[in-house]
């Protein structure tokens, strides 16, 4: 427990690195000693607009839902609505990859074959076609992985962060308590080697990718690829997400959505109503069974 | 000036990160040793408890109103630390583009240097990276070396290359194309250095020169950087990697090439920010407004897009259908 820095009332801040003093209302924040798996962030990205702007994000994106989503969405109201600090890492480092793969080269052929006319008689049909030649290819790539992030938060899972991302990491800022005083910053809560391994496997991800349109040839296939990184990098940073509990329904929970606290794009499972959903795959069933009706009709004999 | 840890690329002033691998630049972190407590950030003015406002972006007093100044996102839009002088003066660049209007070719109105005015001739110092750099290139393509079936063989490799003098356009008055025609015929050896900005240099490879001759346009108005300094990583990036694509080529086996692909770990790159000469020649042909760009270190580099004589263009469809015609119905025949 800390005393308030305004008033002295007890204070915890359990998770989080700032709390608001409920008896006076001074936004407090405590600077601990980083330890191993409580590192002390060395950047912020800063939310941009406040929670004005957040509501109305969500309300156009309530109203832009599709047909089959739940009706009384666009009355639902807000129930909760906080900015959060979430906690992250930031991975870069060097990749060299070693690769083989077959490689496919078109090329076209003249071809001759013997087909049968209407009065059942032989004749030779010449025609061009295209094949493809396979050759083995072996080889190196090379670069820097960037801007790879991974949550490093128990409530904000990394898919959920990945929906949200792009964040524009140019207006990093360097972390201060200045930053982040009046909202609720997050504590560090996964540990680092877990993330470093996330961060780790979503950057050979990303090298497959880049692999895949780094290979020459028409097309390819059986691609293998071993990667080292050298000069692994994970930077312990904030990133700013609002989250908002949208109650739609008394006998349903509230729909959670998470917000980018910085270029507003949102992320958040939006439920459907069974019966369009139903009804939808009805039509399409009648749809489908009036073609095939009408198509045996017109092959049968008159 | 220190360099990058990892890639030894030089670090400048109010670096977050390096510009091409995104390594932190670390800071001297102080010592924490003492017991941890809460704290309140303060007022300046009226000592009350305050928070971050997201729309100020930075702490705000709820009670007086005022905003705490803190540390800006060290993201600034660039400036040009050199430029390079003009040559051309405005006599010569008005010349040369009144010679350039008379001879623009068949399709051009035959009264577009009567009838052409000119609105203004104005010098631009537009803006642009020079960069130097090493990088070990990894390439794949494929080339008929090994040629079997296929006239396409795949090959790969890779090479560490030296990229000296490469001039990346960050410029918002300039089109890329028209940046790219101005690019080769520049002087970089006469790069003079922007007041206030020598101390910057990050190499050797610019002299200042000693023995310039007096710039033809003084008064030529900079541009600024069009991108800020996270973004441009990714303009220069692509630019070397445009480069490497046609430097790896030698090392490619065969005489014929295609899907000449390259990956480039880029290292000790250095970065000087420059302001190139150029006329900017604006003139109106019956209401409508054109341009023409004229290089400020060589007259004889005048080019733009020029009104067409619609009339004498649909002669020329005219006669190459009936052209096409003839032969069709001459092979028919």
């Amino acid at each position: 427990m800390f005393a308030c820095g305004h008033c002295g009332a007890s204070l915890g801040f359990a998770g989080v690195r700032t709390q608001t003093c409920p008896y006076c209302a001074s936004p407090n924040f405590v600077e601990r000693p980083a330890r191993a798996h409580q590192p002390r962030p060395g950047f912020v990205i800063a939310f941009t607009g406040g929670a004005g702007r957040a509501r109305a994000q969500l309300a156009a994106w309530l109203g832009s839902r599709s047909w089959f989503a739940d009706a009384r969405l666009s009355h639902a109201r807000v129930e909760d609505l906080r900015g959060v600090y979430v906690p992250a890492y930031l991975y870069s480092a060097v990749a060299h990859t070693d690769y083989t793969a077959s490689i496919g080269e078109h090329y076209t052929e003249t071809e001759t074959r013997q087909t049968k006319d209407a009065r059942g008689e032989l004749r030779s049909e010449t025609r061009r076609v295209t094949r493809t030649e396979y050759r083995a290819l072996a080889g190196r790539h090379v670069g820097y992985v960037t801007d790879v992030l991974v949550s490093a938060s128990q409530g904000l899972a990394d898919a959920e962060l990945r929906a949200l991302e792009p964040y524009e990491l140019g207006q990093l800022r360097r972390y201060g308590p200045a930053l982040v005083t009046g909202w609720i910053a997050e504590e560090f809560s996964r540990d680092a080697d877990a993330c470093r391994r996330a961060s780790r496997g979503a950057a050979l991800d990303d090298i497959g990718v880049a692999l895949r349109k780094f290979l020459p040839g028409d097309s390819h296939s059986d691609l293998a690829w071993r990667t080292t990184v050298q000069w692994e990098s994970l930077e312990p940073i904030l990133v700013p997400v609002w989250v908002l509990a949208v109650r739609y329904r008394g006998d349903r929970p509230p729909l959670r959505v998470v917000i980018n606290g910085q270029t507003g794009a949102i992320a958040g499972r939006v439920p459907l109503t069974g019966w369009k959903v139903g009804l939808a795959i009805a039509v399409l069933a009648l749809a489908v069974a009036a073609i095939v009706a009408l198509v045996l009709r017109g092959g049968a004999p008159v | 000036m220190t360099a990058c840890a990892r890639c030894e690329t030089a670090l400048e002033t109010g670096d977050l990160r390096c510009a091409i691998c995104a390594l932190p630049v670390p800071v001297a972190v102080r010592s924490s040793d003492a017991a941890p407590c809460a704290q309140v950030l303060r007022c300046g003015d009226c000592g009350a408890a305050i928070g971050f406002s997201a729309e100020a972006q930075a702490p705000r007093c709820g009670f007086c109103g005022q905003a705490m100044a803190i540390e800006q996102p060290s993201d600034p839009l660039e400036v040009a630390q050199w430029r390079l002088p003009f040559t051309v003066d405005r006599a010569t660049a008005f010349a040369r583009a009144r010679s350039w209007l008379a001879r623009r070719g068949w399709f051009a109105p035959r009264t577009l240097a009567r009838e052409a005015v000119l609105e203004s001739l104005t010098p631009l110092a537009w803006a642009a990276w020079r960069v130097n750099a090493v990088a070990r290139v990894a390439w794949a393509a494929d080339s008929d070396a090994g040629a079997e079936r296929s006239a396409w063989a795949p090959h790969a490799g890779h090479v560490e290359l030296a990229f000296h003098d490469i001039i990346v356009p960050a410029s918002r008055g300039l089109s890329a194309r028209e940046c790219r025609r101005l690019i080769p015929h520049y002087a970089l050896d006469r790069a003079v250095a922007v007041d206030g900005a020598a101390a910057e240099l990050p190499d050797a490879a610019i002299d200042v020169a000693v023995d310039v001759a007096p710039d033809a346009a003084p008064d030529a108005a900079i541009e600024r950087f069009d991108v800020q300094r996270s973004a441009a990583r990714h303009h220069v990036q692509r630019a070397i990697e445009a480069a490497a694509r046609v430097r790896v080529q030698p090392h490619i086996p065969g005489h014929r090439y295609r899907n000449v692909r390259v990956a480039c770990l880029i290292e000790r790159q250095t970065t000087a920010r420059l302001a190139l000469p150029a006329w900017i020649l604006a003139y109106r042909y019956r209401g409508t407004a054109y341009r023409a760009i004229i290089h400020g270190q060589r007259p004889d580099g005048v080019f733009g897009r020029p009104p067409i004589d619609r009339g004498k263009l649909a002669w020329a469809i005219a006669i190459a259908c009936g052209l096409a015609a003839a032969i069709v119905a001459v092979a028919v025949r």
